[in-house]
């Protein structure tokens, strides 16, 4: 065993030894147990960063195994970006953690756990066969249980958990129904060895003649929706607010991304399938919609945030849907960073304004917070012409300048969408600004758009040629997310034209009917308070439990208890 | 296969209604002794007279099984006695022998997987009747508060029911995956239901008893060498199950 298997061991190693420390320590090192915890976490993210750097210096992808059939680790690229973006989420959250439930009843038990839960998603990322797999993804889901119920007085915080538990359990099924099918097919739990055999024969089939890629694809698609709260499997997120800080952050940080790892550990897979891509990005849309729908509509402001990150969990198993996996990792990091950053700093910043604000009273704030338009503005069409032409001028310098083959993946164009209708809202709303100098915000609104597109372009093909190196593999990946080439051109000239009729109108009726408020129809306040009542998905499960309940009971009583 | 060693199989990898002796049983048995001897023995005599018939078994026999199995995983969420949650999931599981069974897997080769599900049974049945002795009974959402009021007997209890619902790294969940990639797709799919369901079950069951405010009663709780003894019994099953369920893969 070498040097790099070692540290691949010793990663998830470490935070194991840590959680048995602090178990048998918290008793007589009381509170300053947590420094065994934070002290494993810090070698633990050095281990990490030592195994990216060793991925960059093209060490060759190796698997570790300590088991017969299972139990083995993979070092390659995404399990080491992965392994350092957790070991990093946890060390913060560790850190934070120390003063942060010093006041708490089940220290030491909270270390303990957070350890273990460390260590289940490290095992994770590097599982190289379907049951380690198994194993961590479905403890997970247990430790999180656990970790929100960290106050065992609270009843609603078990209450909220126990969605997060029982969702994660549903989700955990199709990956087990995919894992016996892959076995059942290949007769090995090695992830390797199931590709191989995969990429040799991708016409290969299973129980009923059915392709094993459709069949295995869908089933893992499955998976990664409930752990990444898409529509219909999201109602744990926004209503697991009533756990400890540090554990939202890890959550909406780290767990909840565990969707977009899976569809790219299985990656060659998908590669071969026909349908399942065009399933999860129709999925991913709708839960981007209806998640950013839902996060506008709440009042609760945690509600809000929890809703929040199931849009961008949407938008981040899109990615994967248009075949742009490598973009949907680097979007579950920056999410997961924005994310940890928004629930660590929160507190502080509420104690903080509690004193002063520190909003500058200038110009977006008459806009944003007071809500007053400009009283002047430019010419409507001049501004709805620029609002559609910069982006989309923008997003195709950018793109052209990475990647002059472009136009060649259909998942790259609608993305490509997503940025134009962004950047044009943001233009949209220098429409409305009080300025004293319109075109100067203009230009600096096109300025800063135009950096983030290139840094966001730049940044994106680093990871696809880091964690896709092989050309080929990637073009299989967009090609089995791509359509028949006459439905594309027709979607996108249709999805144009929406666009750009929709900013005209928007742009139109903002001039017509300015400083004239107008008084919301029947239907629209009734569309409202469906969406302020969450589609009643809630009570409709709600409802559905109690049945089977009783139902339960009633069989009980039936057959006298026996 | 005899008729008479038919209806002692389906007595002993209970099938309904003849799963209703074994439960009927268990709840007449209050010894704790005796009560743990019928978790651990009932499912290994079931597999040993199994043996001693003709191998082959009928395609419906496992439908039935699967049909036992899901009925007693459905009745076990509304359970909130723990005793006969206790005999509930024990016929549950065992019924789920049968899969295995049908799949050529010689019954000698499953007594493992049978002890794997009777273990943590037993420290489940053992820890109700500790519940019964300080609260003359054994109910969830009746009394509740335990993590605060009785913290080792908590954590024991919570890695028990853990570990009998087939939670990693503990035998049972070897057990299912071994059910699961011997089975046809839609035994299966059953399978993989009535998985959830135990899960479902058994949070109800831990947020019925370990959750809600209480104050500490260190004078209830588990003695520490008693939590020990759990402690080493549990990491045993899992070293165990590791060896014997887990390798088996």
């Amino acid at each position: 065993m070498n040097v790099t298997d070692q540290f691949v061991l010793l990663l998830p190693s470490l935070p194991l030894a840590s959680a048995l420390l602090t178990h048998l320590s918290s008793g007589p090192m009381g509170r300053s147990v947590s420094r065994i915890s934070v002290a494993c976490s810090t070698v633990s993210f050095l281990i990490a960063a030592i195994l990216l750097g060793l991925v960059l210096s093209d060490q060759e992808v190796a698997t570790v195994t300590v088991g017969d059939s299972w139990g083995s680790l993979i070092f390659d690229p995404l399990s080491v970006l992965m392994g350092l973006l957790i070991a990093g989420i946890s060390l913060l959250v560790r850190i934070y953690s120390v003063r942060y439930m010093a006041e708490e009843d089940g220290y030491g038990r909270f270390f303990v756990l957070l350890d273990l839960m460390t260590a289940a998603l490290l095992i994770m990322v590097a599982a190289a066969d379907l049951v380690t797999l198994l194993v961590s993804w479905h403890l997970i889901g247990v430790l999180l249980y656990f970790l929100l119920g960290q106050d065992t007085r609270s009843k609603s915080a078990y209450r909220y958990g126990f969605w997060t538990f029982i969702t994660y359990r549903f989700g955990d099924l199709p990956l087990v129904l995919a894992a016996a099918v892959l076995f059942h097919t290949f007769h090995t739990w090695s992830l390797p060895e199931i590709f191989a055999a995969l990429a040799a024969n991708p016409d290969t089939t299973t129980y009923f003649d059915l392709p094993v890629s459709e069949v295995v694809g869908a089933l893992i698609a499955m998976s990664a929706f409930a752990r990444s709260a898409q529509f219909l499997l999201h109602t744990w997120l926004p209503y697991t607010m009533d756990g400890p800080t540090p554990v939202s952050a890890l959550m909406h940080a780290g767990i909840v991304n565990a969707g977009g790892f899976l569809i790219n550990r299985f990656a060659p897979v998908f590669a071969y399938t026909d349908n399942v891509l065009h399933w999860v990005f129709i999925v991913g849309v709708f839960t981007a919609v209806i998640g950013s729908v839902l996060m506008l509509s709440q009042h609760d402001i945690k509600k809000s945030l929890g809703y929040s990150t199931m849009g961008q969990m949407g938008f981040m198993i899109m990615e994967c849907g248009v075949g742009a996996f490598s973009l949907a990792i680097f979007h579950l990091i920056a999410h997961g960073l924005f994310k940890g950053t928004l629930f660590l700093g929160a507190g502080g910043i509420i104690g903080e304004a509690r004193h002063n604000d520190g909003v500058p009273k200038d110009e977006l704030y008459t806009f944003i917070v007071e809500r007053r338009p400009a009283r002047n503005r430019q010419p409507w069409l001049l501004m709805a012409a620029i609002t559609l032409a910069i982006p989309v001028a923008v997003l195709l310098l950018s793109h052209l300048l990475v990647a002059p083959n472009l136009f060649q993946k259909q998942g790259a164009i609608i993305l490509l969408f997503f940025g134009w209708v962004t950047g044009a809202q943001l233009l949209f709303a220098t429409y409305n600004m009080r300025s004293e100098n319109p075109w100067r915000l203009v230009t600096l609104i096109v300025f800063s758009f135009t950096v983030v597109v290139i840094g966001y372009t730049l940044i994106s093909h680093a990871f696809d040629v880091f964690l896709y190196p092989d050309p080929d593999f990637g073009t299989k990946l967009y090609r089995a997310a791509g359509i028949e080439f006459s439905w594309f051109v027709i979607l996108v000239v249709f999805a144009s034209a929406v666009i750009v009729l929709g900013w005209l109108r928007a742009y139109y009726t903002e001039r017509s009917h300015r400083g004239k408020w107008r008084s919301p129809g029947h239907w629209w306040r009734n569309f409202y308070a469906l969406v302020w009542r969450e589609f009643h998905i809630l009570d409709i499960y709600t409802g559905l439990t109690r049945g089977l309940l009783s139902a339960s009971a009633r069989v009980n009583v039936w057959l006298r208890w026996g | 296969m005899t008729a008479l060693g038919l209806l002692l199989i389906g007595i002993f990898l209970p099938l309904f209604p003849f799963s209703m002796a074994f439960n009927a049983l268990l709840e007449r048995v209050t010894q704790p002794l005796l009560r743990s001897l019928l978790l651990v023995a009932w499912p290994q005599v079931g597999l040993w007279v199994l043996s001693t018939q003709t191998p082959e078994i009928p395609s419906w026999l496992t439908v039935w099984a699967l049909a036992t199995s899901l009925l007693y995983a459905f009745r076990l969420a509304a359970m909130r006695e723990i005793g006969r949650w206790t005999g509930f999931l024990a016929t549950s599981a065992w019924a789920l022998l049968w899969l295995p069974t049908y799949a050529g897997i010689p019954p000698s080769q499953l007594w493992t997987f049978a002890a794997g599900f009777s273990l943590p049974l037993v420290f489940l049945s053992l820890l109700a009747q500790m519940l019964e002795r300080h609260f003359g009974a054994a109910y969830t959402g009746l009394y509740g508060g335990l993590a605060r009021r009785m913290p080792r007997f908590a954590g024991v209890l919570v890695i028990s029911v853990l570990a009998a619902t087939a939670t990693p790294i503990f035998p049972t969940f070897f057990a299912m995956l071994h059910a699961l990639i011997v089975s046809q797709p839609v035994p299966a799919v059953v399978l993989t239901g009535i998985w959830l369901i135990w899960s479902w079950a058994a949070a109800r069951l831990l947020q019925g008893l370990i959750v809600g405010p209480a104050e500490p009663s260190p004078e209830l709780d588990l003695p520490v060498a008693a939590t020990w003894g759990y402690a080493a019994g549990l990491a045993g099953l899992v070293i165990a199950g590791l060896i014997l369920t887990g390798s088996r893969l």
